[in-house]
């Protein structure tokens, strides 16, 4: 009974630039009907988003359509007239991409930006009805304040209102069809998730049609009615979405769904316990760290306004134990990265590196404690100079840390190359070339090759894709095994961080507001706040925790005006009255966790609770 | 609003604070100079007793703090700018060897002889700058929409090869080819708006190629930034996508090139002024520094910086119109 909306027959779409054409798309076929969400499911480069931007009768060179036809309600899409397309793309199909910063003129404000796109659609719109328009989607899609934001530049915008504005501008036209390529990519999980229940509210409400691009298999799996897998430019298979994940016929799709982020069918790693942990002293102990930022304000002549970034850490990290600090963007663990190894000061606070102050260190014993921790960077490209041979990059620091020279220093490099996985024949060799696997490579080797006793990496695994992970995670837990070293990960991926952290801090707004270990902060938060980070998780399993009950609306409040009682407590759900006068301060919640919370979720043992002693 | 007039206020007094720092500068560059300007005036014949008393008489006996705070003061409660060493109010030179005191009377305010010529200055600014952009604004355009091809190649080859002529060079040419040889217009002085249009072209010449240099680069810039490709895709008219967006995006480069080049206009409008002897305010201040005329020079360049001073300011107010997000 459903009318066929969509239909794609027989798409090949090339590259025409060079002399022998090299084929993108190969002969896809497929349909979507009416109010249905279909998912085109695919690992990068399977040409997912070529065929999302062609459905728009977006190809430009060097691409080229070879054969095949796309047609919108019979009328055709890729040979229209540049006046049918114009109105096929603003009231036929609408395109909401992963990047959704770059779709709006920074230097004008949204909502007047979405006004003109509608009446560039509908001309028969008066301008102030236009604005009523936008004013009224901006609420359905819930922006808060709707119309003093709708007056605000896009730079003021934070990643998922400036997404759920561009969901606006590709709907507003009465859109039947809304492309969302990958556009829960750049957002944080609790956002992300917001975003998923928000289309399919608007899909409830509005009866549009989607077409969802992703790699993601969590992201649709409850929100797709029917799945299109797609591999290297062609359909490999398709079905309806319980029936494709319980029972893939390819190996594409199997390989996809295996790859797809486990949390709770996993266990946690076997690398020290909480309870082996006890007797030793810390390596690194961080003790009511603060860092705030002064900014100069805008809208004064004099003034300030101050931006707290880190408020109060506190935590210590165990020899040989792997400590994950987990948070969504905003929270400080760039900031807190940077206290920890020194290269800003705390404004208060202290950081003990083996029992040491490190703010009372002369200038050669900070030279020293270099050595003894290092840092693993996030980006693999950016991270490694291109051109110095890859020797000398891992070299650099033995030149300015060891007495080793010549010969000497070559072989203990190319032992270390070894030793994380490259070829030492590469050590005269530039990075240019490697994937970005190889060259995270690089980067730990570097770290590791002055034998530190702690390790901190931010975000390392975060750019790498699920093929390369596994193999480098591996090689982490050999080298802590073996040389027994201290790691510190920071990471917004909480899957990831199920795989490598014996321990968890949960940081918000500048706070540590869970610590415990892995078991225990997956399996029984004692936060509200990760509870909600779990039950936003994007995993292929059923999540324990129901997002409808425990995912947390809106957006952490400015670290510049910040509540007076507890920073969470207007987006918690089972927030009280005292969570909106008092801040609650990081206590002991049991043997081994320690949670900021007036109302933790798990029953606290009675006896510790005022206990804030300065325990792991 | 509140953030205009906090931007105004503090333009503005910061700028005060430049203009008074131009005028000490200049005050005191003047008197460490060599020549005195009571000999000067008194005339070489004069015996050493008249040229002291007239030296007395104009205050050049007092300490220099005195001196430039009377000049200060002077300008700042009632717009007084002192009077010329050389020019009467006719015009004409006074003073130099005759030893006759021709009087303050006689001699023109600073401030006359400024305003007699500034209209004329403005006027052929206004022309060779209106000229300039009458030719630049559709060819840099044109060429930024085909970055790449061979429309820019060639506006930007044109561009270098018109750039790197000096103006007084082309002037000489244009004097020989149209007054010359054609005889189609007048070449030196000035009595008529006719005498306006060679040296508006020669001005036109010089700034064009900057600008046209500006408006493609900054056109080809905009174009391929990513709201602009995905515009259409939004269901965006070509029209309204060039009109609001690009052209908009460009504004804010090309007034930036629009503040350097009318600051740069002033160098330009000595050379140009001086070479087709027409009498504006650029020739007055070659003329004022070869005389040594020091009130006139002092007060030529206090005019010009301020002139900068409210340059930059309404070149940063204006882009901030178009792109808010700009904070100076």
């Amino acid at each position: 009974m459903t009318k066929e909306l969509l239909k794609v027959t027989d798409l090949s779409i090339a590259n025409v630039g060079p002399a022998t054409p090299r084929p993108i798309l190969k002969n896809l076929s497929l349909s979507v009907a009416e109010s249905e969400t279909l998912a085109i499911l695919g690992r990068s480069g399977a040409g997912k988003s070529v065929l999302g931007r062609a459905l728009m009768g977006w190809v430009d060179a060097p691409l080229g359509v070879t054969s095949g036809r796309i047609t919108l309600e019979g009328q055709d899409v890729l040979g229209a007239n540049p006046d049918a397309l114009r109105r096929i793309r603003g009231t036929g199909i609408g395109y909401v991409g992963a990047d959704p910063t770059r779709v709006f003129d920074p230097t004008l404000p949204v909502g007047r930006q979405i006004a003109d796109k509608y009446r560039a659609v509908r001309p028969e719109v008066s301008a102030k009805e236009a604005m009523e328009r936008v004013h009224e989607l901006f609420s359905l899609v819930r922006i808060p304040e709707a119309r003093h934001r709708m007056a605000e530049l896009p730079s003021k915008y934070s990643g998922g209102m400036i997404q759920r504005a561009a969901i606006v501008d590709a709907m507003i036209g009465e859109t039947k069809l809304v492309i969302a390529d990958n556009v829960t990519q750049p957002l944080d999980v609790t956002v992300a998730a917001q975003i998923i229940r928000l289309f399919q509210d608007l899909r409830e409400r509005l009866g549009t049609a989607f077409l969802f691009i992703t790699s993601s298999v969590p992201t649709i799996k409850d929100f797709a009615d029917r799945i299109v897998v797609m591999d290297q430019g062609e359909i490999v298979e398709e079905g309806p979405t319980p029936q494709l994940l319980a029972a893939p016929r390819t190996e594409a799709s199997e390989k996809l769904i295996a790859q797809s982020p486990r949390i709770w069918g996993t266990t946690a790693p076997e690398s020290l316990s909480a309870e082996d942990i006890r007797d030793m002293p810390p390596a690194l102990s961080i003790t009511a760290l603060r860092r705030t930022y002064k900014v100069p304000r805008k809208d004064k002549l004099f003034g300030s306004v101050f931006v707290q970034a880190v408020r109060g850490a506190d935590f210590d990290v165990y020899p040989g134990e792997s400590l994950a600090i987990v948070g969504e963007s905003g929270c400080g663990k760039s900031t807190l990265m940077r206290l920890l190894t020194w290269l800003e000061e705390p404004d208060d606070g202290s950081v003990q590196f083996h029992g040491k102050n490190v703010g009372s260190f002369t200038a050669r014993e900070r030279f020293d404690l270099r050595a003894q921790l290092q840092l693993v960077l996030q980006d693999p490209y950016g991270s490694i100079p291109a051109h110095w041979t890859i020797g000398r990059t891992i070299s650099e620091s033995l030149r300015l840390h060891s007495p080793l020279k010549g010969k000497a220093r070559r072989a203990r490099v190319e032992e270390t190359m070894a030793e994380v996985g490259l070829d030492p024949a590469l050590y005269d060799k530039l990075p240019s070339g490697l994937s970005a696997g190889q060259r995270q490579r690089i980067n730990v080797a570097r770290a590791i090759v002055l034998e530190p006793t702690v390790l901190l990496l931010d975000e390392t695994f975060s750019a790498l894709d699920p093929m390369e992970q596994t193999p480098l995670i591996e090689l982490f837990r050999k080298l802590q095994r073996e040389r027994s070293i201290t790691c510190i990960f920071i990471s917004h991926d909480l899957a990831l961080v199920r795989r490598v952290a014996s321990r968890v801090a949960v940081m918000y707004l500048g706070r540590i507001v869970e610590i415990g270990s892995n078991h225990n902060v997956f399996s029984r938060p004692l936060h509200p706040y990760t509870r909600a980070l779990l039950s936003a998780a994007p995993t292929i399993e059923d999540s324990p925790y129901d997002p409808n009950e425990c995912l947390v609306d809106g957006e952490p409040p400015s670290p510049i005006r910040l509540p007076k009682g507890c920073a969470f407590a207007d987006r918690c759900p089972v927030a009280q009255e005292a969570c909106m006068s008092s801040d609650p301060e990081l206590m002991r919640a049991s043997e081994r966790s320690r949670v900021a919370c007036h109302f933790p979720l798990a029953a606290l043992e009675p006896a510790s609770v005022k206990d804030a002693a300065h325990v792991g | 609003m509140i953030a205009t007039l906090s931007f105004l206020t503090r333009r503005l007094s910061q700028g005060a604070l430049i203009v008074f720092l131009a005028a000490l500068i200049v005050f005191t560059l003047l008197r460490i100079g060599p020549g005195d300007p009571a000999r000067m005036l008194a005339g070489g014949l004069s015996d050493q007793a008249s040229v002291d008393a007239l030296s007395k008489q104009m205050g050049l006996d007092d300490p220099f703090i005195v001196q430039f705070g009377k000049y200060i003061g002077g300008i700042v409660t009632h717009g007084d700018f002192g009077h010329s060493y050389i020019r009467s109010e006719n015009g004409q030179s006074v003073g130099g060897g005759h030893g006759d005191s021709a009087g303050a009377s006689n001699r023109a305010s600073v401030i006359s002889l400024i305003l007699g010529r500034l209209p004329l200055s403005l006027a052929l600014a206004a022309a060779g700058l209106g000229l300039a952009l009458v030719i630049s604004a559709p060819i840099g355009i044109w060429a930024g929409l085909r970055a790449g091809k061979w429309p820019d190649s060639v506006t930007i080859m044109g561009s270098s090869i018109l750039v790197s002529m000096p103006s007084f060079w082309i002037a000489g040419l244009l004097v020989l080819l149209v007054s010359i040889k054609l005889q189609w217009l007048p070449a030196v002085g000035y009595s008529g708006p006719k005498y306006l249009i060679l040296p508006a072209i020669v001005l036109a010449i010089e700034m064009a190629p900057i600008f046209i240099r500006t408006w493609s680069s900054a056109i080809s810039s905009m174009t391929r930034r990513d709201f602009i490709r995905v515009a259409p895709v939004r269901g965006l008219g070509s029209k309204a996508v060039f009109t609001r967006h690009v052209l908009r995006g460009a504004a804010v480069p090309f007034i930036n090139t629009l503040g350097v080049m009318l600051t740069s206009l002033i160098g330009s409008l000595l050379v140009i002024e001086y070479v087709f002897d027409f009498p504006g305010l650029g020739k007055l201040t070659v003329e004022a520094v070869m005389q040594r005329d020091f009130p006139l020079v002092q007060a030529i360049a206090i005019v010009i910086s301020t002139f900068f001073v409210l340059v930059n300011i309404a070149v940063d107010y204006v882009s901030g119109l178009f792109d808010p997000r700009l904070d100076y």
